[in-house]
């Protein structure tokens, strides 16, 4: 059997968002939204030289470069604000821009024009190749071999976040108990950081350095102004980067644009929709509950 | 307008000199706003409104022929604005937080403009993601000189409540100020800014000339009026230098090695700036640490001729070595730090010490200040005595004159600390001093 | 029983020194109030006992033990504000936060857990509650339920920073009734209390503090002329002074 493209962009797309979409609900709770676009941003010198070295773009290889950029940008970003006057906000922006046009520079200078990691794919993604890439027979399924990594990453983070939910959650809200009972926020943080980075590197082929930040944040925000409870914002935000995936396929085949940034706008509009009639949040809801309760 | 288009045209520049005149100006914008932005923490306020104009990038590409820098200009402004004004109303009307609210805005207009570039499949729309000074027309440098112009006027006019508003807010409010109509101004200049500068070094890098100069600057002064000057300065240095390095070779583009380059003069300023690098603070802080160590052998020898009833103007190193539980090598080295620093000088092969004046009135200076904060703290901070000496050990370095005589007056000029030795007062040293003299004199 | 000891607890904060060399020893079973006037180190004393903040010397024990391998008996109640009460978390999920510690790394909340945190809830009359978000909590509510979760961790020693900042009246009894019930159940409570009136009736032990232990005791011993005056007198300039400067000096100058 075998699924149509579209399908395996969808499930492609759900593979890398949900991830993103998972460590993004905690990014947002932890009120570093940024750091996650940062760290988007300077995987890439990591990525090109990983892959100067071993000309693959599906070697694993790539995610270990990146993880070592992302880490690298980490510690700059601290180094830079807590051994000088600099705060936090111009730190990131100096590293991750610095960073970033290195990741630039070398792709002129190490790959040359002839190589398809391109600056479009770069920033923007590519999630068509799923189609057209070796297929691997997988559960009677004719499976593209390209999937596999990004189902791989998908899986563990999903499996990691259940196993240290606990944690992960307490330490976000209350890092003062966390650390009096003994689990220490500075791993915390590191251990999320290098995960981050992983994940960062398993959605940047399909959707580029730029558009993994709204992989991160939108599920997260959309589900904030959803729910009240963590748990379900969880799932809220796997949901949302379910539907922005497969909804997003249908926005870039009726006007013909690019996938990944069609995942993008899906994920935008199911956002807006949640700030108009979210349920614990909307501007509608709660202009409705101002209304009656003057009428109470 | 056919006069202003063609100003390239009247002033005869080269497409080369075009690209200097373009690099200057966006130093100079960007070197103005961004110390603002830098000391005001916005600087990801700027990467936000940076990422938002790009889908007014591509609506003013396809609203316009022949690709007119005006119509692009005005598209690009009012989505920068929109972005900030959706990142208000997010943090306004619901529970996100600023930095969510930024990350919101950025991918999803972002997204808006990649997906819509996509569709059209317009040319010359990814000059704008990464900057090219090569494709400066002579509309977009009159543009760029037009608006570098305006945003320096009034940097100039508003320069005092931008000031008070960067510095405290809520001291802004209370001065009167129409605060709402200052940060609408700021943060619209703010875009305009990006909207300018995106033509040198791209949407997406647009916040490295905003942010690295200025912080640099940051790094080099205490003042705002000079932190200005210097972040205008940096930023056309930044511009201009990374604009030279691209022409180096066809592979270099402009936006990515002025990127560089910026963030090359930031490694300097923060490695090598004199008072806030991290060189200046290694070196006063390993200063301060020999310093403390030279005043901790003095002392020591202070209290070994001290033990001897001030008979002898020196110490052997055996003495030395064993009051300090250390090795030969390690009292040599002490010492030849205390010659060095014309406080003690040795005995013929290095067997003794013997302290000279300087060096002498600096071990009483410690000895003072030692076992007067000791008095100090068992007098009237009510410690228990045995927490007292180690606590004295790291105060009595840095007592400076005028808290010593405090603590005298204080503690009515005491004679011994609360162990019982005699604290030297300052005449008292003044006498030994002399006598140390006279010993040097007569050699020894 | 001796529950908390510490000796010559230092800390130095962002690099300034806020608390010099603290020497106390805790009986279990005290009620202990923290007085002390602003910017004394009441919560940074709490705060490095529990190693929250890191001590820049001296030694704590808790019931004779490191505190490290004690942390199981110790409970902490942070100041309201420390936390974001925007958190998607209900009410029974921050009571159920206090069992985490027994529950370990990988431990799963199972019925047991669920019945440790109601019948905490119901303690401080917050079960009716139990599904609420927290941010939707008044501010005496909110400081319930971080009470609840205290009890739910089921400590010996518990430390708790300014419970009664911005809570109504009827929750502030609510909480004295219950530190009371937890001292006669053997339970140990340091409360960090800025107001000095209340302080007499509501604590058996107050421990005053001004940057250093001016004095620990009885209450009624602790209310003399001399000694307010040397907690609330002002802080001693030049300790104050010298502090700044001494957060310079680089560690290694401690050797003779």
């Amino acid at each position: 059997m075998v699924l149509d493209p579209w399908g395996w962009m969808m499930m492609m797309c759900f593979f890398v968002a949900l991830p993103c979409a998972l460590l993004g609900a905690y990014l947002i709770l932890r009120r570093m939204s940024l750091v996650g676009d940062a760290i988007s941003h300077s995987a890439l010198p990591g990525i090109v030289v990983a892959f100067a070295f071993v000309g693959d773009l599906s070697s694993p290889w790539l995610l270990v470069g990146a993880a070592v950029a992302g880490v690298l940008v980490t510690f700059l970003i601290e180094q830079i604000h807590r051994r000088t006057r600099i705060k936090q906000d111009s730190a990131i922006g100096i590293a991750f821009t610095s960073l970033f046009a290195l990741g630039l520079v070398l792709i002129r200078v190490l790959l040359g024009d002839k190589v398809h990691l391109h600056q479009d794919s770069v920033l923007e993604g590519n999630v068509s190749h799923v189609t057209y890439a070796k297929t691997v027979r997988f559960l009677g399924l004719d499976v593209p071999d390209s999937l596999f990594p990004a189902a791989i990453v998908a899986v563990v983070t999903v499996a990691l976040i259940i196993v240290f939910y606990r944690i992960l959650t307490l330490s976000s809200f209350d890092a003062g108990l966390a650390a009096s009972l003994g689990y220490s926020p500075g791993v915390v943080h590191y251990a999320l950081m290098a995960v981050l980075s992983v994940v960062v590197v398993s959605a940047f082929e399909a959707v580029g350095a730029i558009l993994v930040i709204a992989l991160l944040i939108l599920p997260g925000a959309t589900a904030y102004l959803c729910t009240h409870r963590m748990k379900l914002m969880l799932f809220l935000s796997a949901v949302h980067a379910l539907i922005s995936s497969i909804a997003g396929i249908y926005i870039s085949v009726w006007f013909n644009g690019k996938a990944s940034a069609g995942v993008v706008i899906a994920g935008t509009l199911l956002f807006l929709l949640a700030w108009m009639i979210g349920p614990a949040d909307g501007v509608l809801v709660k202009a409705i509950q101002r209304r009656r309760h003057l009428l109470d | 307008m056919e006069l202003l288009s063609n100003i390239g045209f009247y002033l005869a520049l080269s497409l080369g000199q075009k690209a200097v005149v373009a690099a200057i100006c966006v130093g100079i914008v960007c070197g103005l706003l961004g110390c603002f932005v830098v000391v005001r923490r916005v600087a990801l306020v700027g990467d936000a409104i940076s990422h938002a104009v790009f889908p007014g990038v591509v609506a003013g590409f396809m609203w316009s022929d022949e690709r007119n820098p005006w119509v692009i200009f005005l598209c690009a402004l009012v989505a920068g604005l929109l972005g900030v004004i959706m990142v208000r109303a997010i943090v306004s009307s619901t529970k996100l937080k600023t930095d969510a609210a930024l990350g919101v805005v950025l991918a999803s207009f972002f997204a808006v403009g990649v997906f819509w570039n996509s569709t059209l499949e317009l040319a010359g729309v990814d000059g704008f993601l990464f900057g090219d000074l090569t494709t400066i027309s002579d509309e977009d440098l009159w543009l760029i000189l037009g608006s570098t112009f305006m945003v320096s006027v009034l940097i100039y006019i508003f320069f005092r409540p931008f000031r008070v508003l960067s510095f405290d807010e809520g001291f802004a409010v209370g001065l009167g100020y129409p605060v709402r109509f200052l940060n609408g101004l700021f943060f619209g200049l703010l875009a305009f800014t990006v909207v300018v500068a995106m033509q040198a070094v791209g949407v997406i890098l647009v916040s490295a000339m905003l942010i690295t100069p200025a912080a640099t600057a940051y790094l080099l002064t205490d003042r705002i009026q000079r932190m200005l000057g210097l972040s205008v300065l940096l930023g056309v240095v930044t511009a201009l230098g990374g604009w030279w390095i691209a022409n180096l070779d066809v592979r270099f583009q402009s936006g990515p090695m002025i990127t560089l380059f910026g963030a090359l003069i930031f490694s300097f300023g923060y490695f090598l700036a004199p008072r806030h690098g991290v060189m200046a603070k290694f070196l006063r802080h390993a200063g301060r640490k020999s310093r403390v160590h030279r005043e901790n052998t003095l002392k020591s020898i202070y209290r070994i001729i001290e033990s001897d009833g001030f008979k002898s103007g020196g110490v052997g190193v055996t003495q030395l070595a064993e009051m300090r539980k250390i090795s030969f090598e390690e009292v040599a080295k002490d010492g030849r730090d205390l010659v060095r620093s014309g406080e003690a000088t040795w005995e013929e092969g290095e067997t003794a010490i013997y302290l000279t004046s300087s060096g002498w009135r600096r071990a009483a200076e410690i000895v003072r200040n030692h076992r007067l904060w000791e008095l100090y703290l068992t007098d009237q901070a009510d410690y228990a005595a045995d927490h007292v000496h180690e606590d004295a050990e790291k105060i009595e370095h840095v007592l400076g004159a005028d808290t010593v005589r405090k603590l005298e007056r204080d503690l009515n000029f005491p004679q011994f600390d609360p162990h019982g030795k005699p604290i030297p007062s300052l005449e008292a040293t003044l006498q030994m001093e002399q006598a140390v003299g006279k010993q040097e004199e007569t050699g020894y | 029983m001796i529950a908390l000891e510490t000796h010559d607890l230092t800390v130095t904060y962002h690099k300034r020194p806020v608390l010099y060399g603290v020497d106390v020893e805790i009986e279990q079973g005290s009620l202990v109030g923290i007085i002390g006037p602003n910017g004394a180190g009441k919560s940074t004393l709490i705060k490095s006992i529990m190693g929250v903040v890191p001590a820049a010397g001296g030694w704590v024990k808790v019931f004779g033990k490191p505190i490290k391998e004690n942390l199981h008996r110790v409970g902490y109640v942070p100041q309201r504000e420390s936390v974001d009460w925007d958190f998607p978390v209900t009410v029974m999920d921050v009571a159920l936060m206090g069992t985490y510690g027994k529950l370990g790394l990988f431990g799963r909340v199972g019925k047991r857990e669920k019945m440790i945190a109601s019948e905490a809830l119901d303690k401080v009359g917050m079960l009716p509650y139990a599904k609420r978000q927290i941010g939707n909590l008044s501010g005496g509510q909110q400081q319930r339920v971080f009470l609840a979760r205290a009890l739910a961790q089921d400590s010996d020693l518990y430390f708790m920073d300014e419970p009664f900042t911005g809570v109504d009246a009827a929750t502030e009894s609510a909480i004295i009734a219950l530190l009371k019930e937890m001292r006669e159940n053997g339970k140990t409570v340091l409360v960090v209390h800025h107001d000095l009136q209340s302080a007499k009736e509501y604590f058996d032990h107050l421990l005053l503090l001004n940057m250093r232990l001016v004095a620990y005791g009885k209450t009624e011993e602790m209310y003399t002329n001399e000694l307010l005056q040397k907690t609330y007198g002002g802080r001693l300039t030049i300790l104050d002074e010298v502090a700044e400067r001494a957060a310079q000096i680089p560690e290694a100058s401690h050797r003779l």
